[in-house]
């Protein structure tokens, strides 16, 4: 009896369905199919070309027939996570799912007499465009692993965007603006940290309000700047960071050169970032207690890790990040400060941050996915002439957001200490 | 190393949690700080360990008067601690929890995985408790999750005493006995230990010397010969009975019946696997099982917190598969939940409120949907005085309760309504000696007004004193149903797995009952009625068989076996 009870069926175990997701996907993967026989006429025609490098290097594919293909792709895929496979091939499987559906979107989408689809520019672009998200997700990432929840990563932008270009303007530097940036951001955060850890605030409250004290307080001197004159001039950074030290040379390679050797210092920064981060969070001291305060701060109470403090000093680094992250807004692109110019980005890292796990490489892979439908999006409408009215397109990289955490990603865990305050005399 | 506290004191406000405390632990000696809940233990340790300031009084390490503002400075003196509640990160390896603040660093600050992999190896191996250093905490049973929190306090960087906080709380029989094996080599190799504990059992099997403590003072100092009844009056400051008082069981007809129950968990495991289950009314029933075979999510089914895949539940015939668990409540069903913080109380919510969460929308606790604020008040003044919990007030939260009040609340809840059927999850788990006595007579008092109570319990002492009937839970089934006489070894052997031991080891009229199904009521009331007349004949051979079930057998047949029924 007790032998026969023991066994647990070990089909359960092996194979998994995914039934949501597998219809989500056949129904998508069909449909769109179905659209494109039913109205791509047979001749059009979609052109991919690698516009900086090699410009004469084009494939021109049948629109319906491609756009069919790769629907079914899609159908195919979630045919056999219905069916159920492997453990740890469904992200494989989905993502697979969902590059052939944007992908056959987009063929279709740019399948127009005349219209060359630059893919280059596009990519390098979806790289450029990720930063605010991989910037506030590192924030975010570093404070929440710390058991602090940090929502005010849209005020660190606006702090660092609106002093990066004061300071640049009164050093007449943008390097010097870069710094006035993250010392902005690593300010605003203080008071945060300060009030998560010594007083114990509820950190969501505190988070609002100092979003709401950034938008008020770069508003008004928005304003005072524009009476006085002379203190919001653009300043910008070289386009091409490696030109400086003499590698400008591979840019020339195609495809990964404009993606990578051709872009501007905040995207090497941006990237150093992640990893630099990743390693630490994962194979110094400073990010096992880091880790260990975020989940169970007793524990690293108990074995002589001054929980507070830590606190305090990682959700304050945080804030240079983000502060950093601001200036993107405007030295990175060369522009002057407007009024909530990050509209909203610095909320639309929280959830990167969330839909990579509180992981670094995974929040990257998410500030990706948010860079290119960003970067299609504006694409499409700046190409004109799409059915689809510009700011619906603009709803697309949210609408992705909703996709991709309900479907790819399902249940995240986050640190389980995270948005607790600690106290050390309550045990 | 030789500890001495002298007249160490901590005052919260008004309130002394510790008045004067004087100890002195010797090198290699194993001391025991026995004490009910809220007596101050943990207070004292906390301050052993930096946690806490003392206000006032002396802590000497080999004669030397130390101060420690954190747990670093204890760690650094060489005291290590293990925690009543594990401070262990789940989420991290073995390695990680034991390197978790002096880490095994290169350069940089960077952490070498070997070198913390190895130091784990070498503590596990030098005190012979092994541990896989890759294993994510998690993932491991409550017995090794001890093992590394010792090997963490072991792992400091000359740790010479080892307090361990209430250690076998959450332990199964078998997790007690190694770990008792555990101290005792651990003492013999030059280690002291401060042992904290309310469970008298386990300090006489493995303490050199006992202070108890009660209401922040240091009562008596003994020698672990002490009886068990001079060691639980020192804690109480009263006599207390150890043993239950009870007349044979008079079962009626069926209360609870449980068909073909089947539960499978979010991994695909069948967690109940068919199980089949009878408690008739004037009838306890005990649930014996090493935790983790199913007995939460039985208690969570029959009360209708969990949803089962298959099977019925009746309660007096009628089969509530279907009813929301306030339905079942209402239908006559009481439930002593296993987790009292999660299940059991509100702690932010009052005395007075928690004694009403099943009846808060009945007359006269309620008008026309509007609470009766004197009614419940007026509830709570009876109830604190019937089932004497210690609080200021009824109005006080349930949070500020030690752990055996809060279970009373619980109780009195419970307690405080007709009801039909009772299941009663670990009732005095975390209680200590006085309210286990209480809850114990209360629930024999349950019984006799005819309820039919399902004991689900992890200790077999419990189990003994209090059942009239024993089923033997294993991997999500029942795969015994024995007498209360029957000795603890084969009741061991079931909760095994081992198969079924019953023949040999059983009477004549407890192997007519059936190891699956509930047998008829007459079965039961004969098997019963000659347990009175054959109770001492057969509990004799128990005695000399020490070693069936944990250590707690060890010492307790002698105690406990013999004058049970009185």
């Amino acid at each position: 009896m007790a032998v026969a009870t023991a066994a647990i069926e070990p089909e359960t175990r092996a194979r998994r369905r995914h039934p949501k997701a597998g219809i989500a996907y056949v129904v998508l993967g069909i449909a769109l199919a179905a659209a494109a026989l039913a109205v791509v006429g047979p001749g059009r025609e979609t052109t991919f070309a690698l516009d900086r490098t090699i410009g004469d290097a084009q494939w021109t594919v049948p629109t319906r027939t491609t756009v069919t293909v790769l629907a079914l792709l899609a159908a195919l895929a979630g045919g056999w996570l219905l069916a159920g496979m492997r453990r740890g091939l469904y992200r494989l499987v989905s993502t697979i799912a969902l590059a052939a559906l944007v992908i056959g979107l987009i063929t279709w989408a740019v399948a127009r007499p005349g219209v060359v689809f630059p893919v280059e520019a596009v990519l390098a672009g979806s790289l450029f465009l990720s930063l605010p998200f991989i910037f506030g997700a590192l924030s975010g990432v570093v404070c929440e692993r710390s058991g602090v929840i940090n929502i005010g990563i849209e005020g660190q932008f606006l702090m660092g965007a609106f002093a990066g270009v004061f300071v640049a303007n009164i050093a007449d530097n943008p390097y010097a603006g870069m710094l006035g940036a993250m010392i902005a951001g690593a300010l605003s955060t203080m008071l945060l940290a300060l009030l998560a850890t010594k007083y114990q605030v509820n950190q969501v409250v505190v988070g609002v309000i100092l979003n709401l004290l950034a938008l008020g307080f770069t508003g008004f001197m928005y304003d005072q700047l524009k009476t006085t004159g002379g203190y919001n001039s653009p300043y910008g950074v070289a386009s091409n960071a490696l030109d400086g030290i003499g590698l400008g040379f591979l840019s020339g390679i195609p495809v990964v050169g404009p993606v990578l050797f051709d872009q501007n210092i905040f995207v090497y920064i941006g990237l150093f970032l992640v990893f630099a981060i990743w390693f630490a969070l994962f194979h110094t001291r400073w990010g096992l207690r880091t880790r260990s305060v975020g989940e169970h701060p007793a524990a690293a109470d108990s074995m002589g890790v001054n929980v507070n403090r830590l606190r305090f000093w990682n959700v304050t680094a945080a804030g240079l990040i983000s502060g950093f992250g601001g200036a993107f807004f405007t030295i990175a692109n060369s522009l002057a400060f407007n009024k909530n110019m990050t509209a909203g980005l610095g909320f639309v890292a929280l959830a990167v941050m969330i839909v990579g796990r509180w992981n670094p490489l995974g929040a990257l892979a998410g500030a990706l996915i948010f860079g290119f439908t960003t970067q299609i999006a504006d694409y499409l409408d700046a190409m004109g002439g799409s059915p689809v009215p510009g700011p619906f397109l603009q709803m697309l990289p949210y609408a992705v957001t909703l996709v991709v955490v309900a479907g790819l990603i399902g249940r995240a865990k986050a640190p389980a200490a995270d948005g607790v305050p600690y106290n050390p005399g309550d045990q | 190393m030789r500890l001495e506290l002298q007249g160490l004191t901590k005052k919260f406000g008004s309130f002394t949690a510790d008045d004067d405390i004087d100890l002195v632990v010797e090198p290699g000696q194993i001391h025991a700080v026995l004490g009910e809940n809220g007596a101050g233990k943990s207070t004292l340790m906390n301050m052993l360990y930096g946690i806490l300031k003392p206000t006032s009084g002396k802590i000497l390490i080999d004669g030397e008067p130390v101060e420690f503002s954190g747990p670093g400075d204890a760690i650094a003196a060489g005291i290590g601690m293990v925690h009543q509640h594990f401070k262990l990160v789940g989420p991290f390896s073995v390695a990680d929890n034991v390197q978790l603040g002096r880490e095994h660093t290169r350069a940089a600050g960077v952490l070498s995985a070997r070198a913390a992999r190895q130091a784990v190896r070498d503590v596990s191996e030098q005190y012979g408790l092994h541990l896989d250093p890759d294993a994510i905490c998690e993932d491991l049973p409550v017995g090794v999750q001890q093992r590394i929190e010792i090997v963490k306090a072991l792992s400091g960087p000359k740790t010479e005493l080892l307090i361990l906080d209430e250690p076998t709380a959450v332990l199964t029989p078998a997790e007690i006995r190694e770990l008792l094996g555990i101290m005792r080599s651990l003492a013999d190799s030059g280690t002291s230990i401060l042992f904290i504990s309310h469970k008298l059992k386990e300090v006489q099997a493995v303490a050199d010397t006992v202070t108890v403590i009660r209401r922040g003072k240091v009562v008596a100092e003994l020698e672990p010969s002490a009886s068990e009844t001079e060691m639980a009056s020192a804690m109480v400051g009263r006599e207390v009975a150890l043993t239950v008082d009870k007349t044979p069981a008079e079962p009626g007809e069926p209360r609870l019946e449980v068909r073909d129950l089947t539960v499978v968990n979010d991994a695909g495991v069948k967690v109940l696997n068919g199980l089949d289950l009878t408690v008739h009314a004037g009838e306890i029933v005990g649930l014996a099982g090493i935790e983790g075979n199913g007995q939460t999510e039985l208690a969570r089914a029959v009360l209708g917190l969990l949803h089962p895949d298959r099977g019925s539940i009746a309660v007096d015939g009628v089969n509530v598969a279907r009813l929301s668990p306030a339905a079942r409540i209402d239908a006559g069903l009481g439930y002593i939940p296993e987790d009292r913080a999660r299940d059991g109380v509100i702690t932010e919510f009052t005395v007075a409120e928690n004694l009403v969460l099943n009846q808060y929308r009945n007359e006269p606790y309620a008008k026309h949907g509007v609470t009766d604020a004197a009614a419940v008040r007026e509830r709570a003044v009876d109830s604190i005085a019937e089932f004497d919990i210690r609080t200021q007030s009824p109005n006080e939260p349930v949070a500020s309760l030690s752990g055996g009040n809060q279970q009373k609340v619980i109780i009195a809840r419970e307690f405080s309504r007709p009801r039909r059927l009772l299941v009663a999850a670990q009732p005095t788990r975390g209680v200590d000696v006085g309210a286990t006595e209480f809850i114990h007579s209360r629930l024999i008092a349950e019984r006799d007004t005819g309820t039919g109570v399902l004991l689900i319990s992890s200790e077999l002492d419990e189990i003994y004193a209090l059942a009239d009937r024993i089923a033997v839970i294993y991997n999500g089934r029942i795969v015994g149903e024995v007498g209360p006489e029957t000795p603890r070894e084969s009741i061991g052997r079931l909760m095994v797995g081992a198969e079924a031991p019953e023949p040999d080891a059983q009477d004549a009229e407890a192997s007519e009952t059936p190891p699956t199904d509930a047998a008829p009521p007459e079965t039961e009331t004969s098997s019963t009625s000659t347990q009175d007349s054959a109770t001492p004949d057969t509990e004799m051979p128990d005695a000399p068989t020490p070693d069936a079930s944990g250590p707690d057998a060890d010492e307790d047949d002698a105690t406990n076996g013999g004058d049970r029924e009185r």
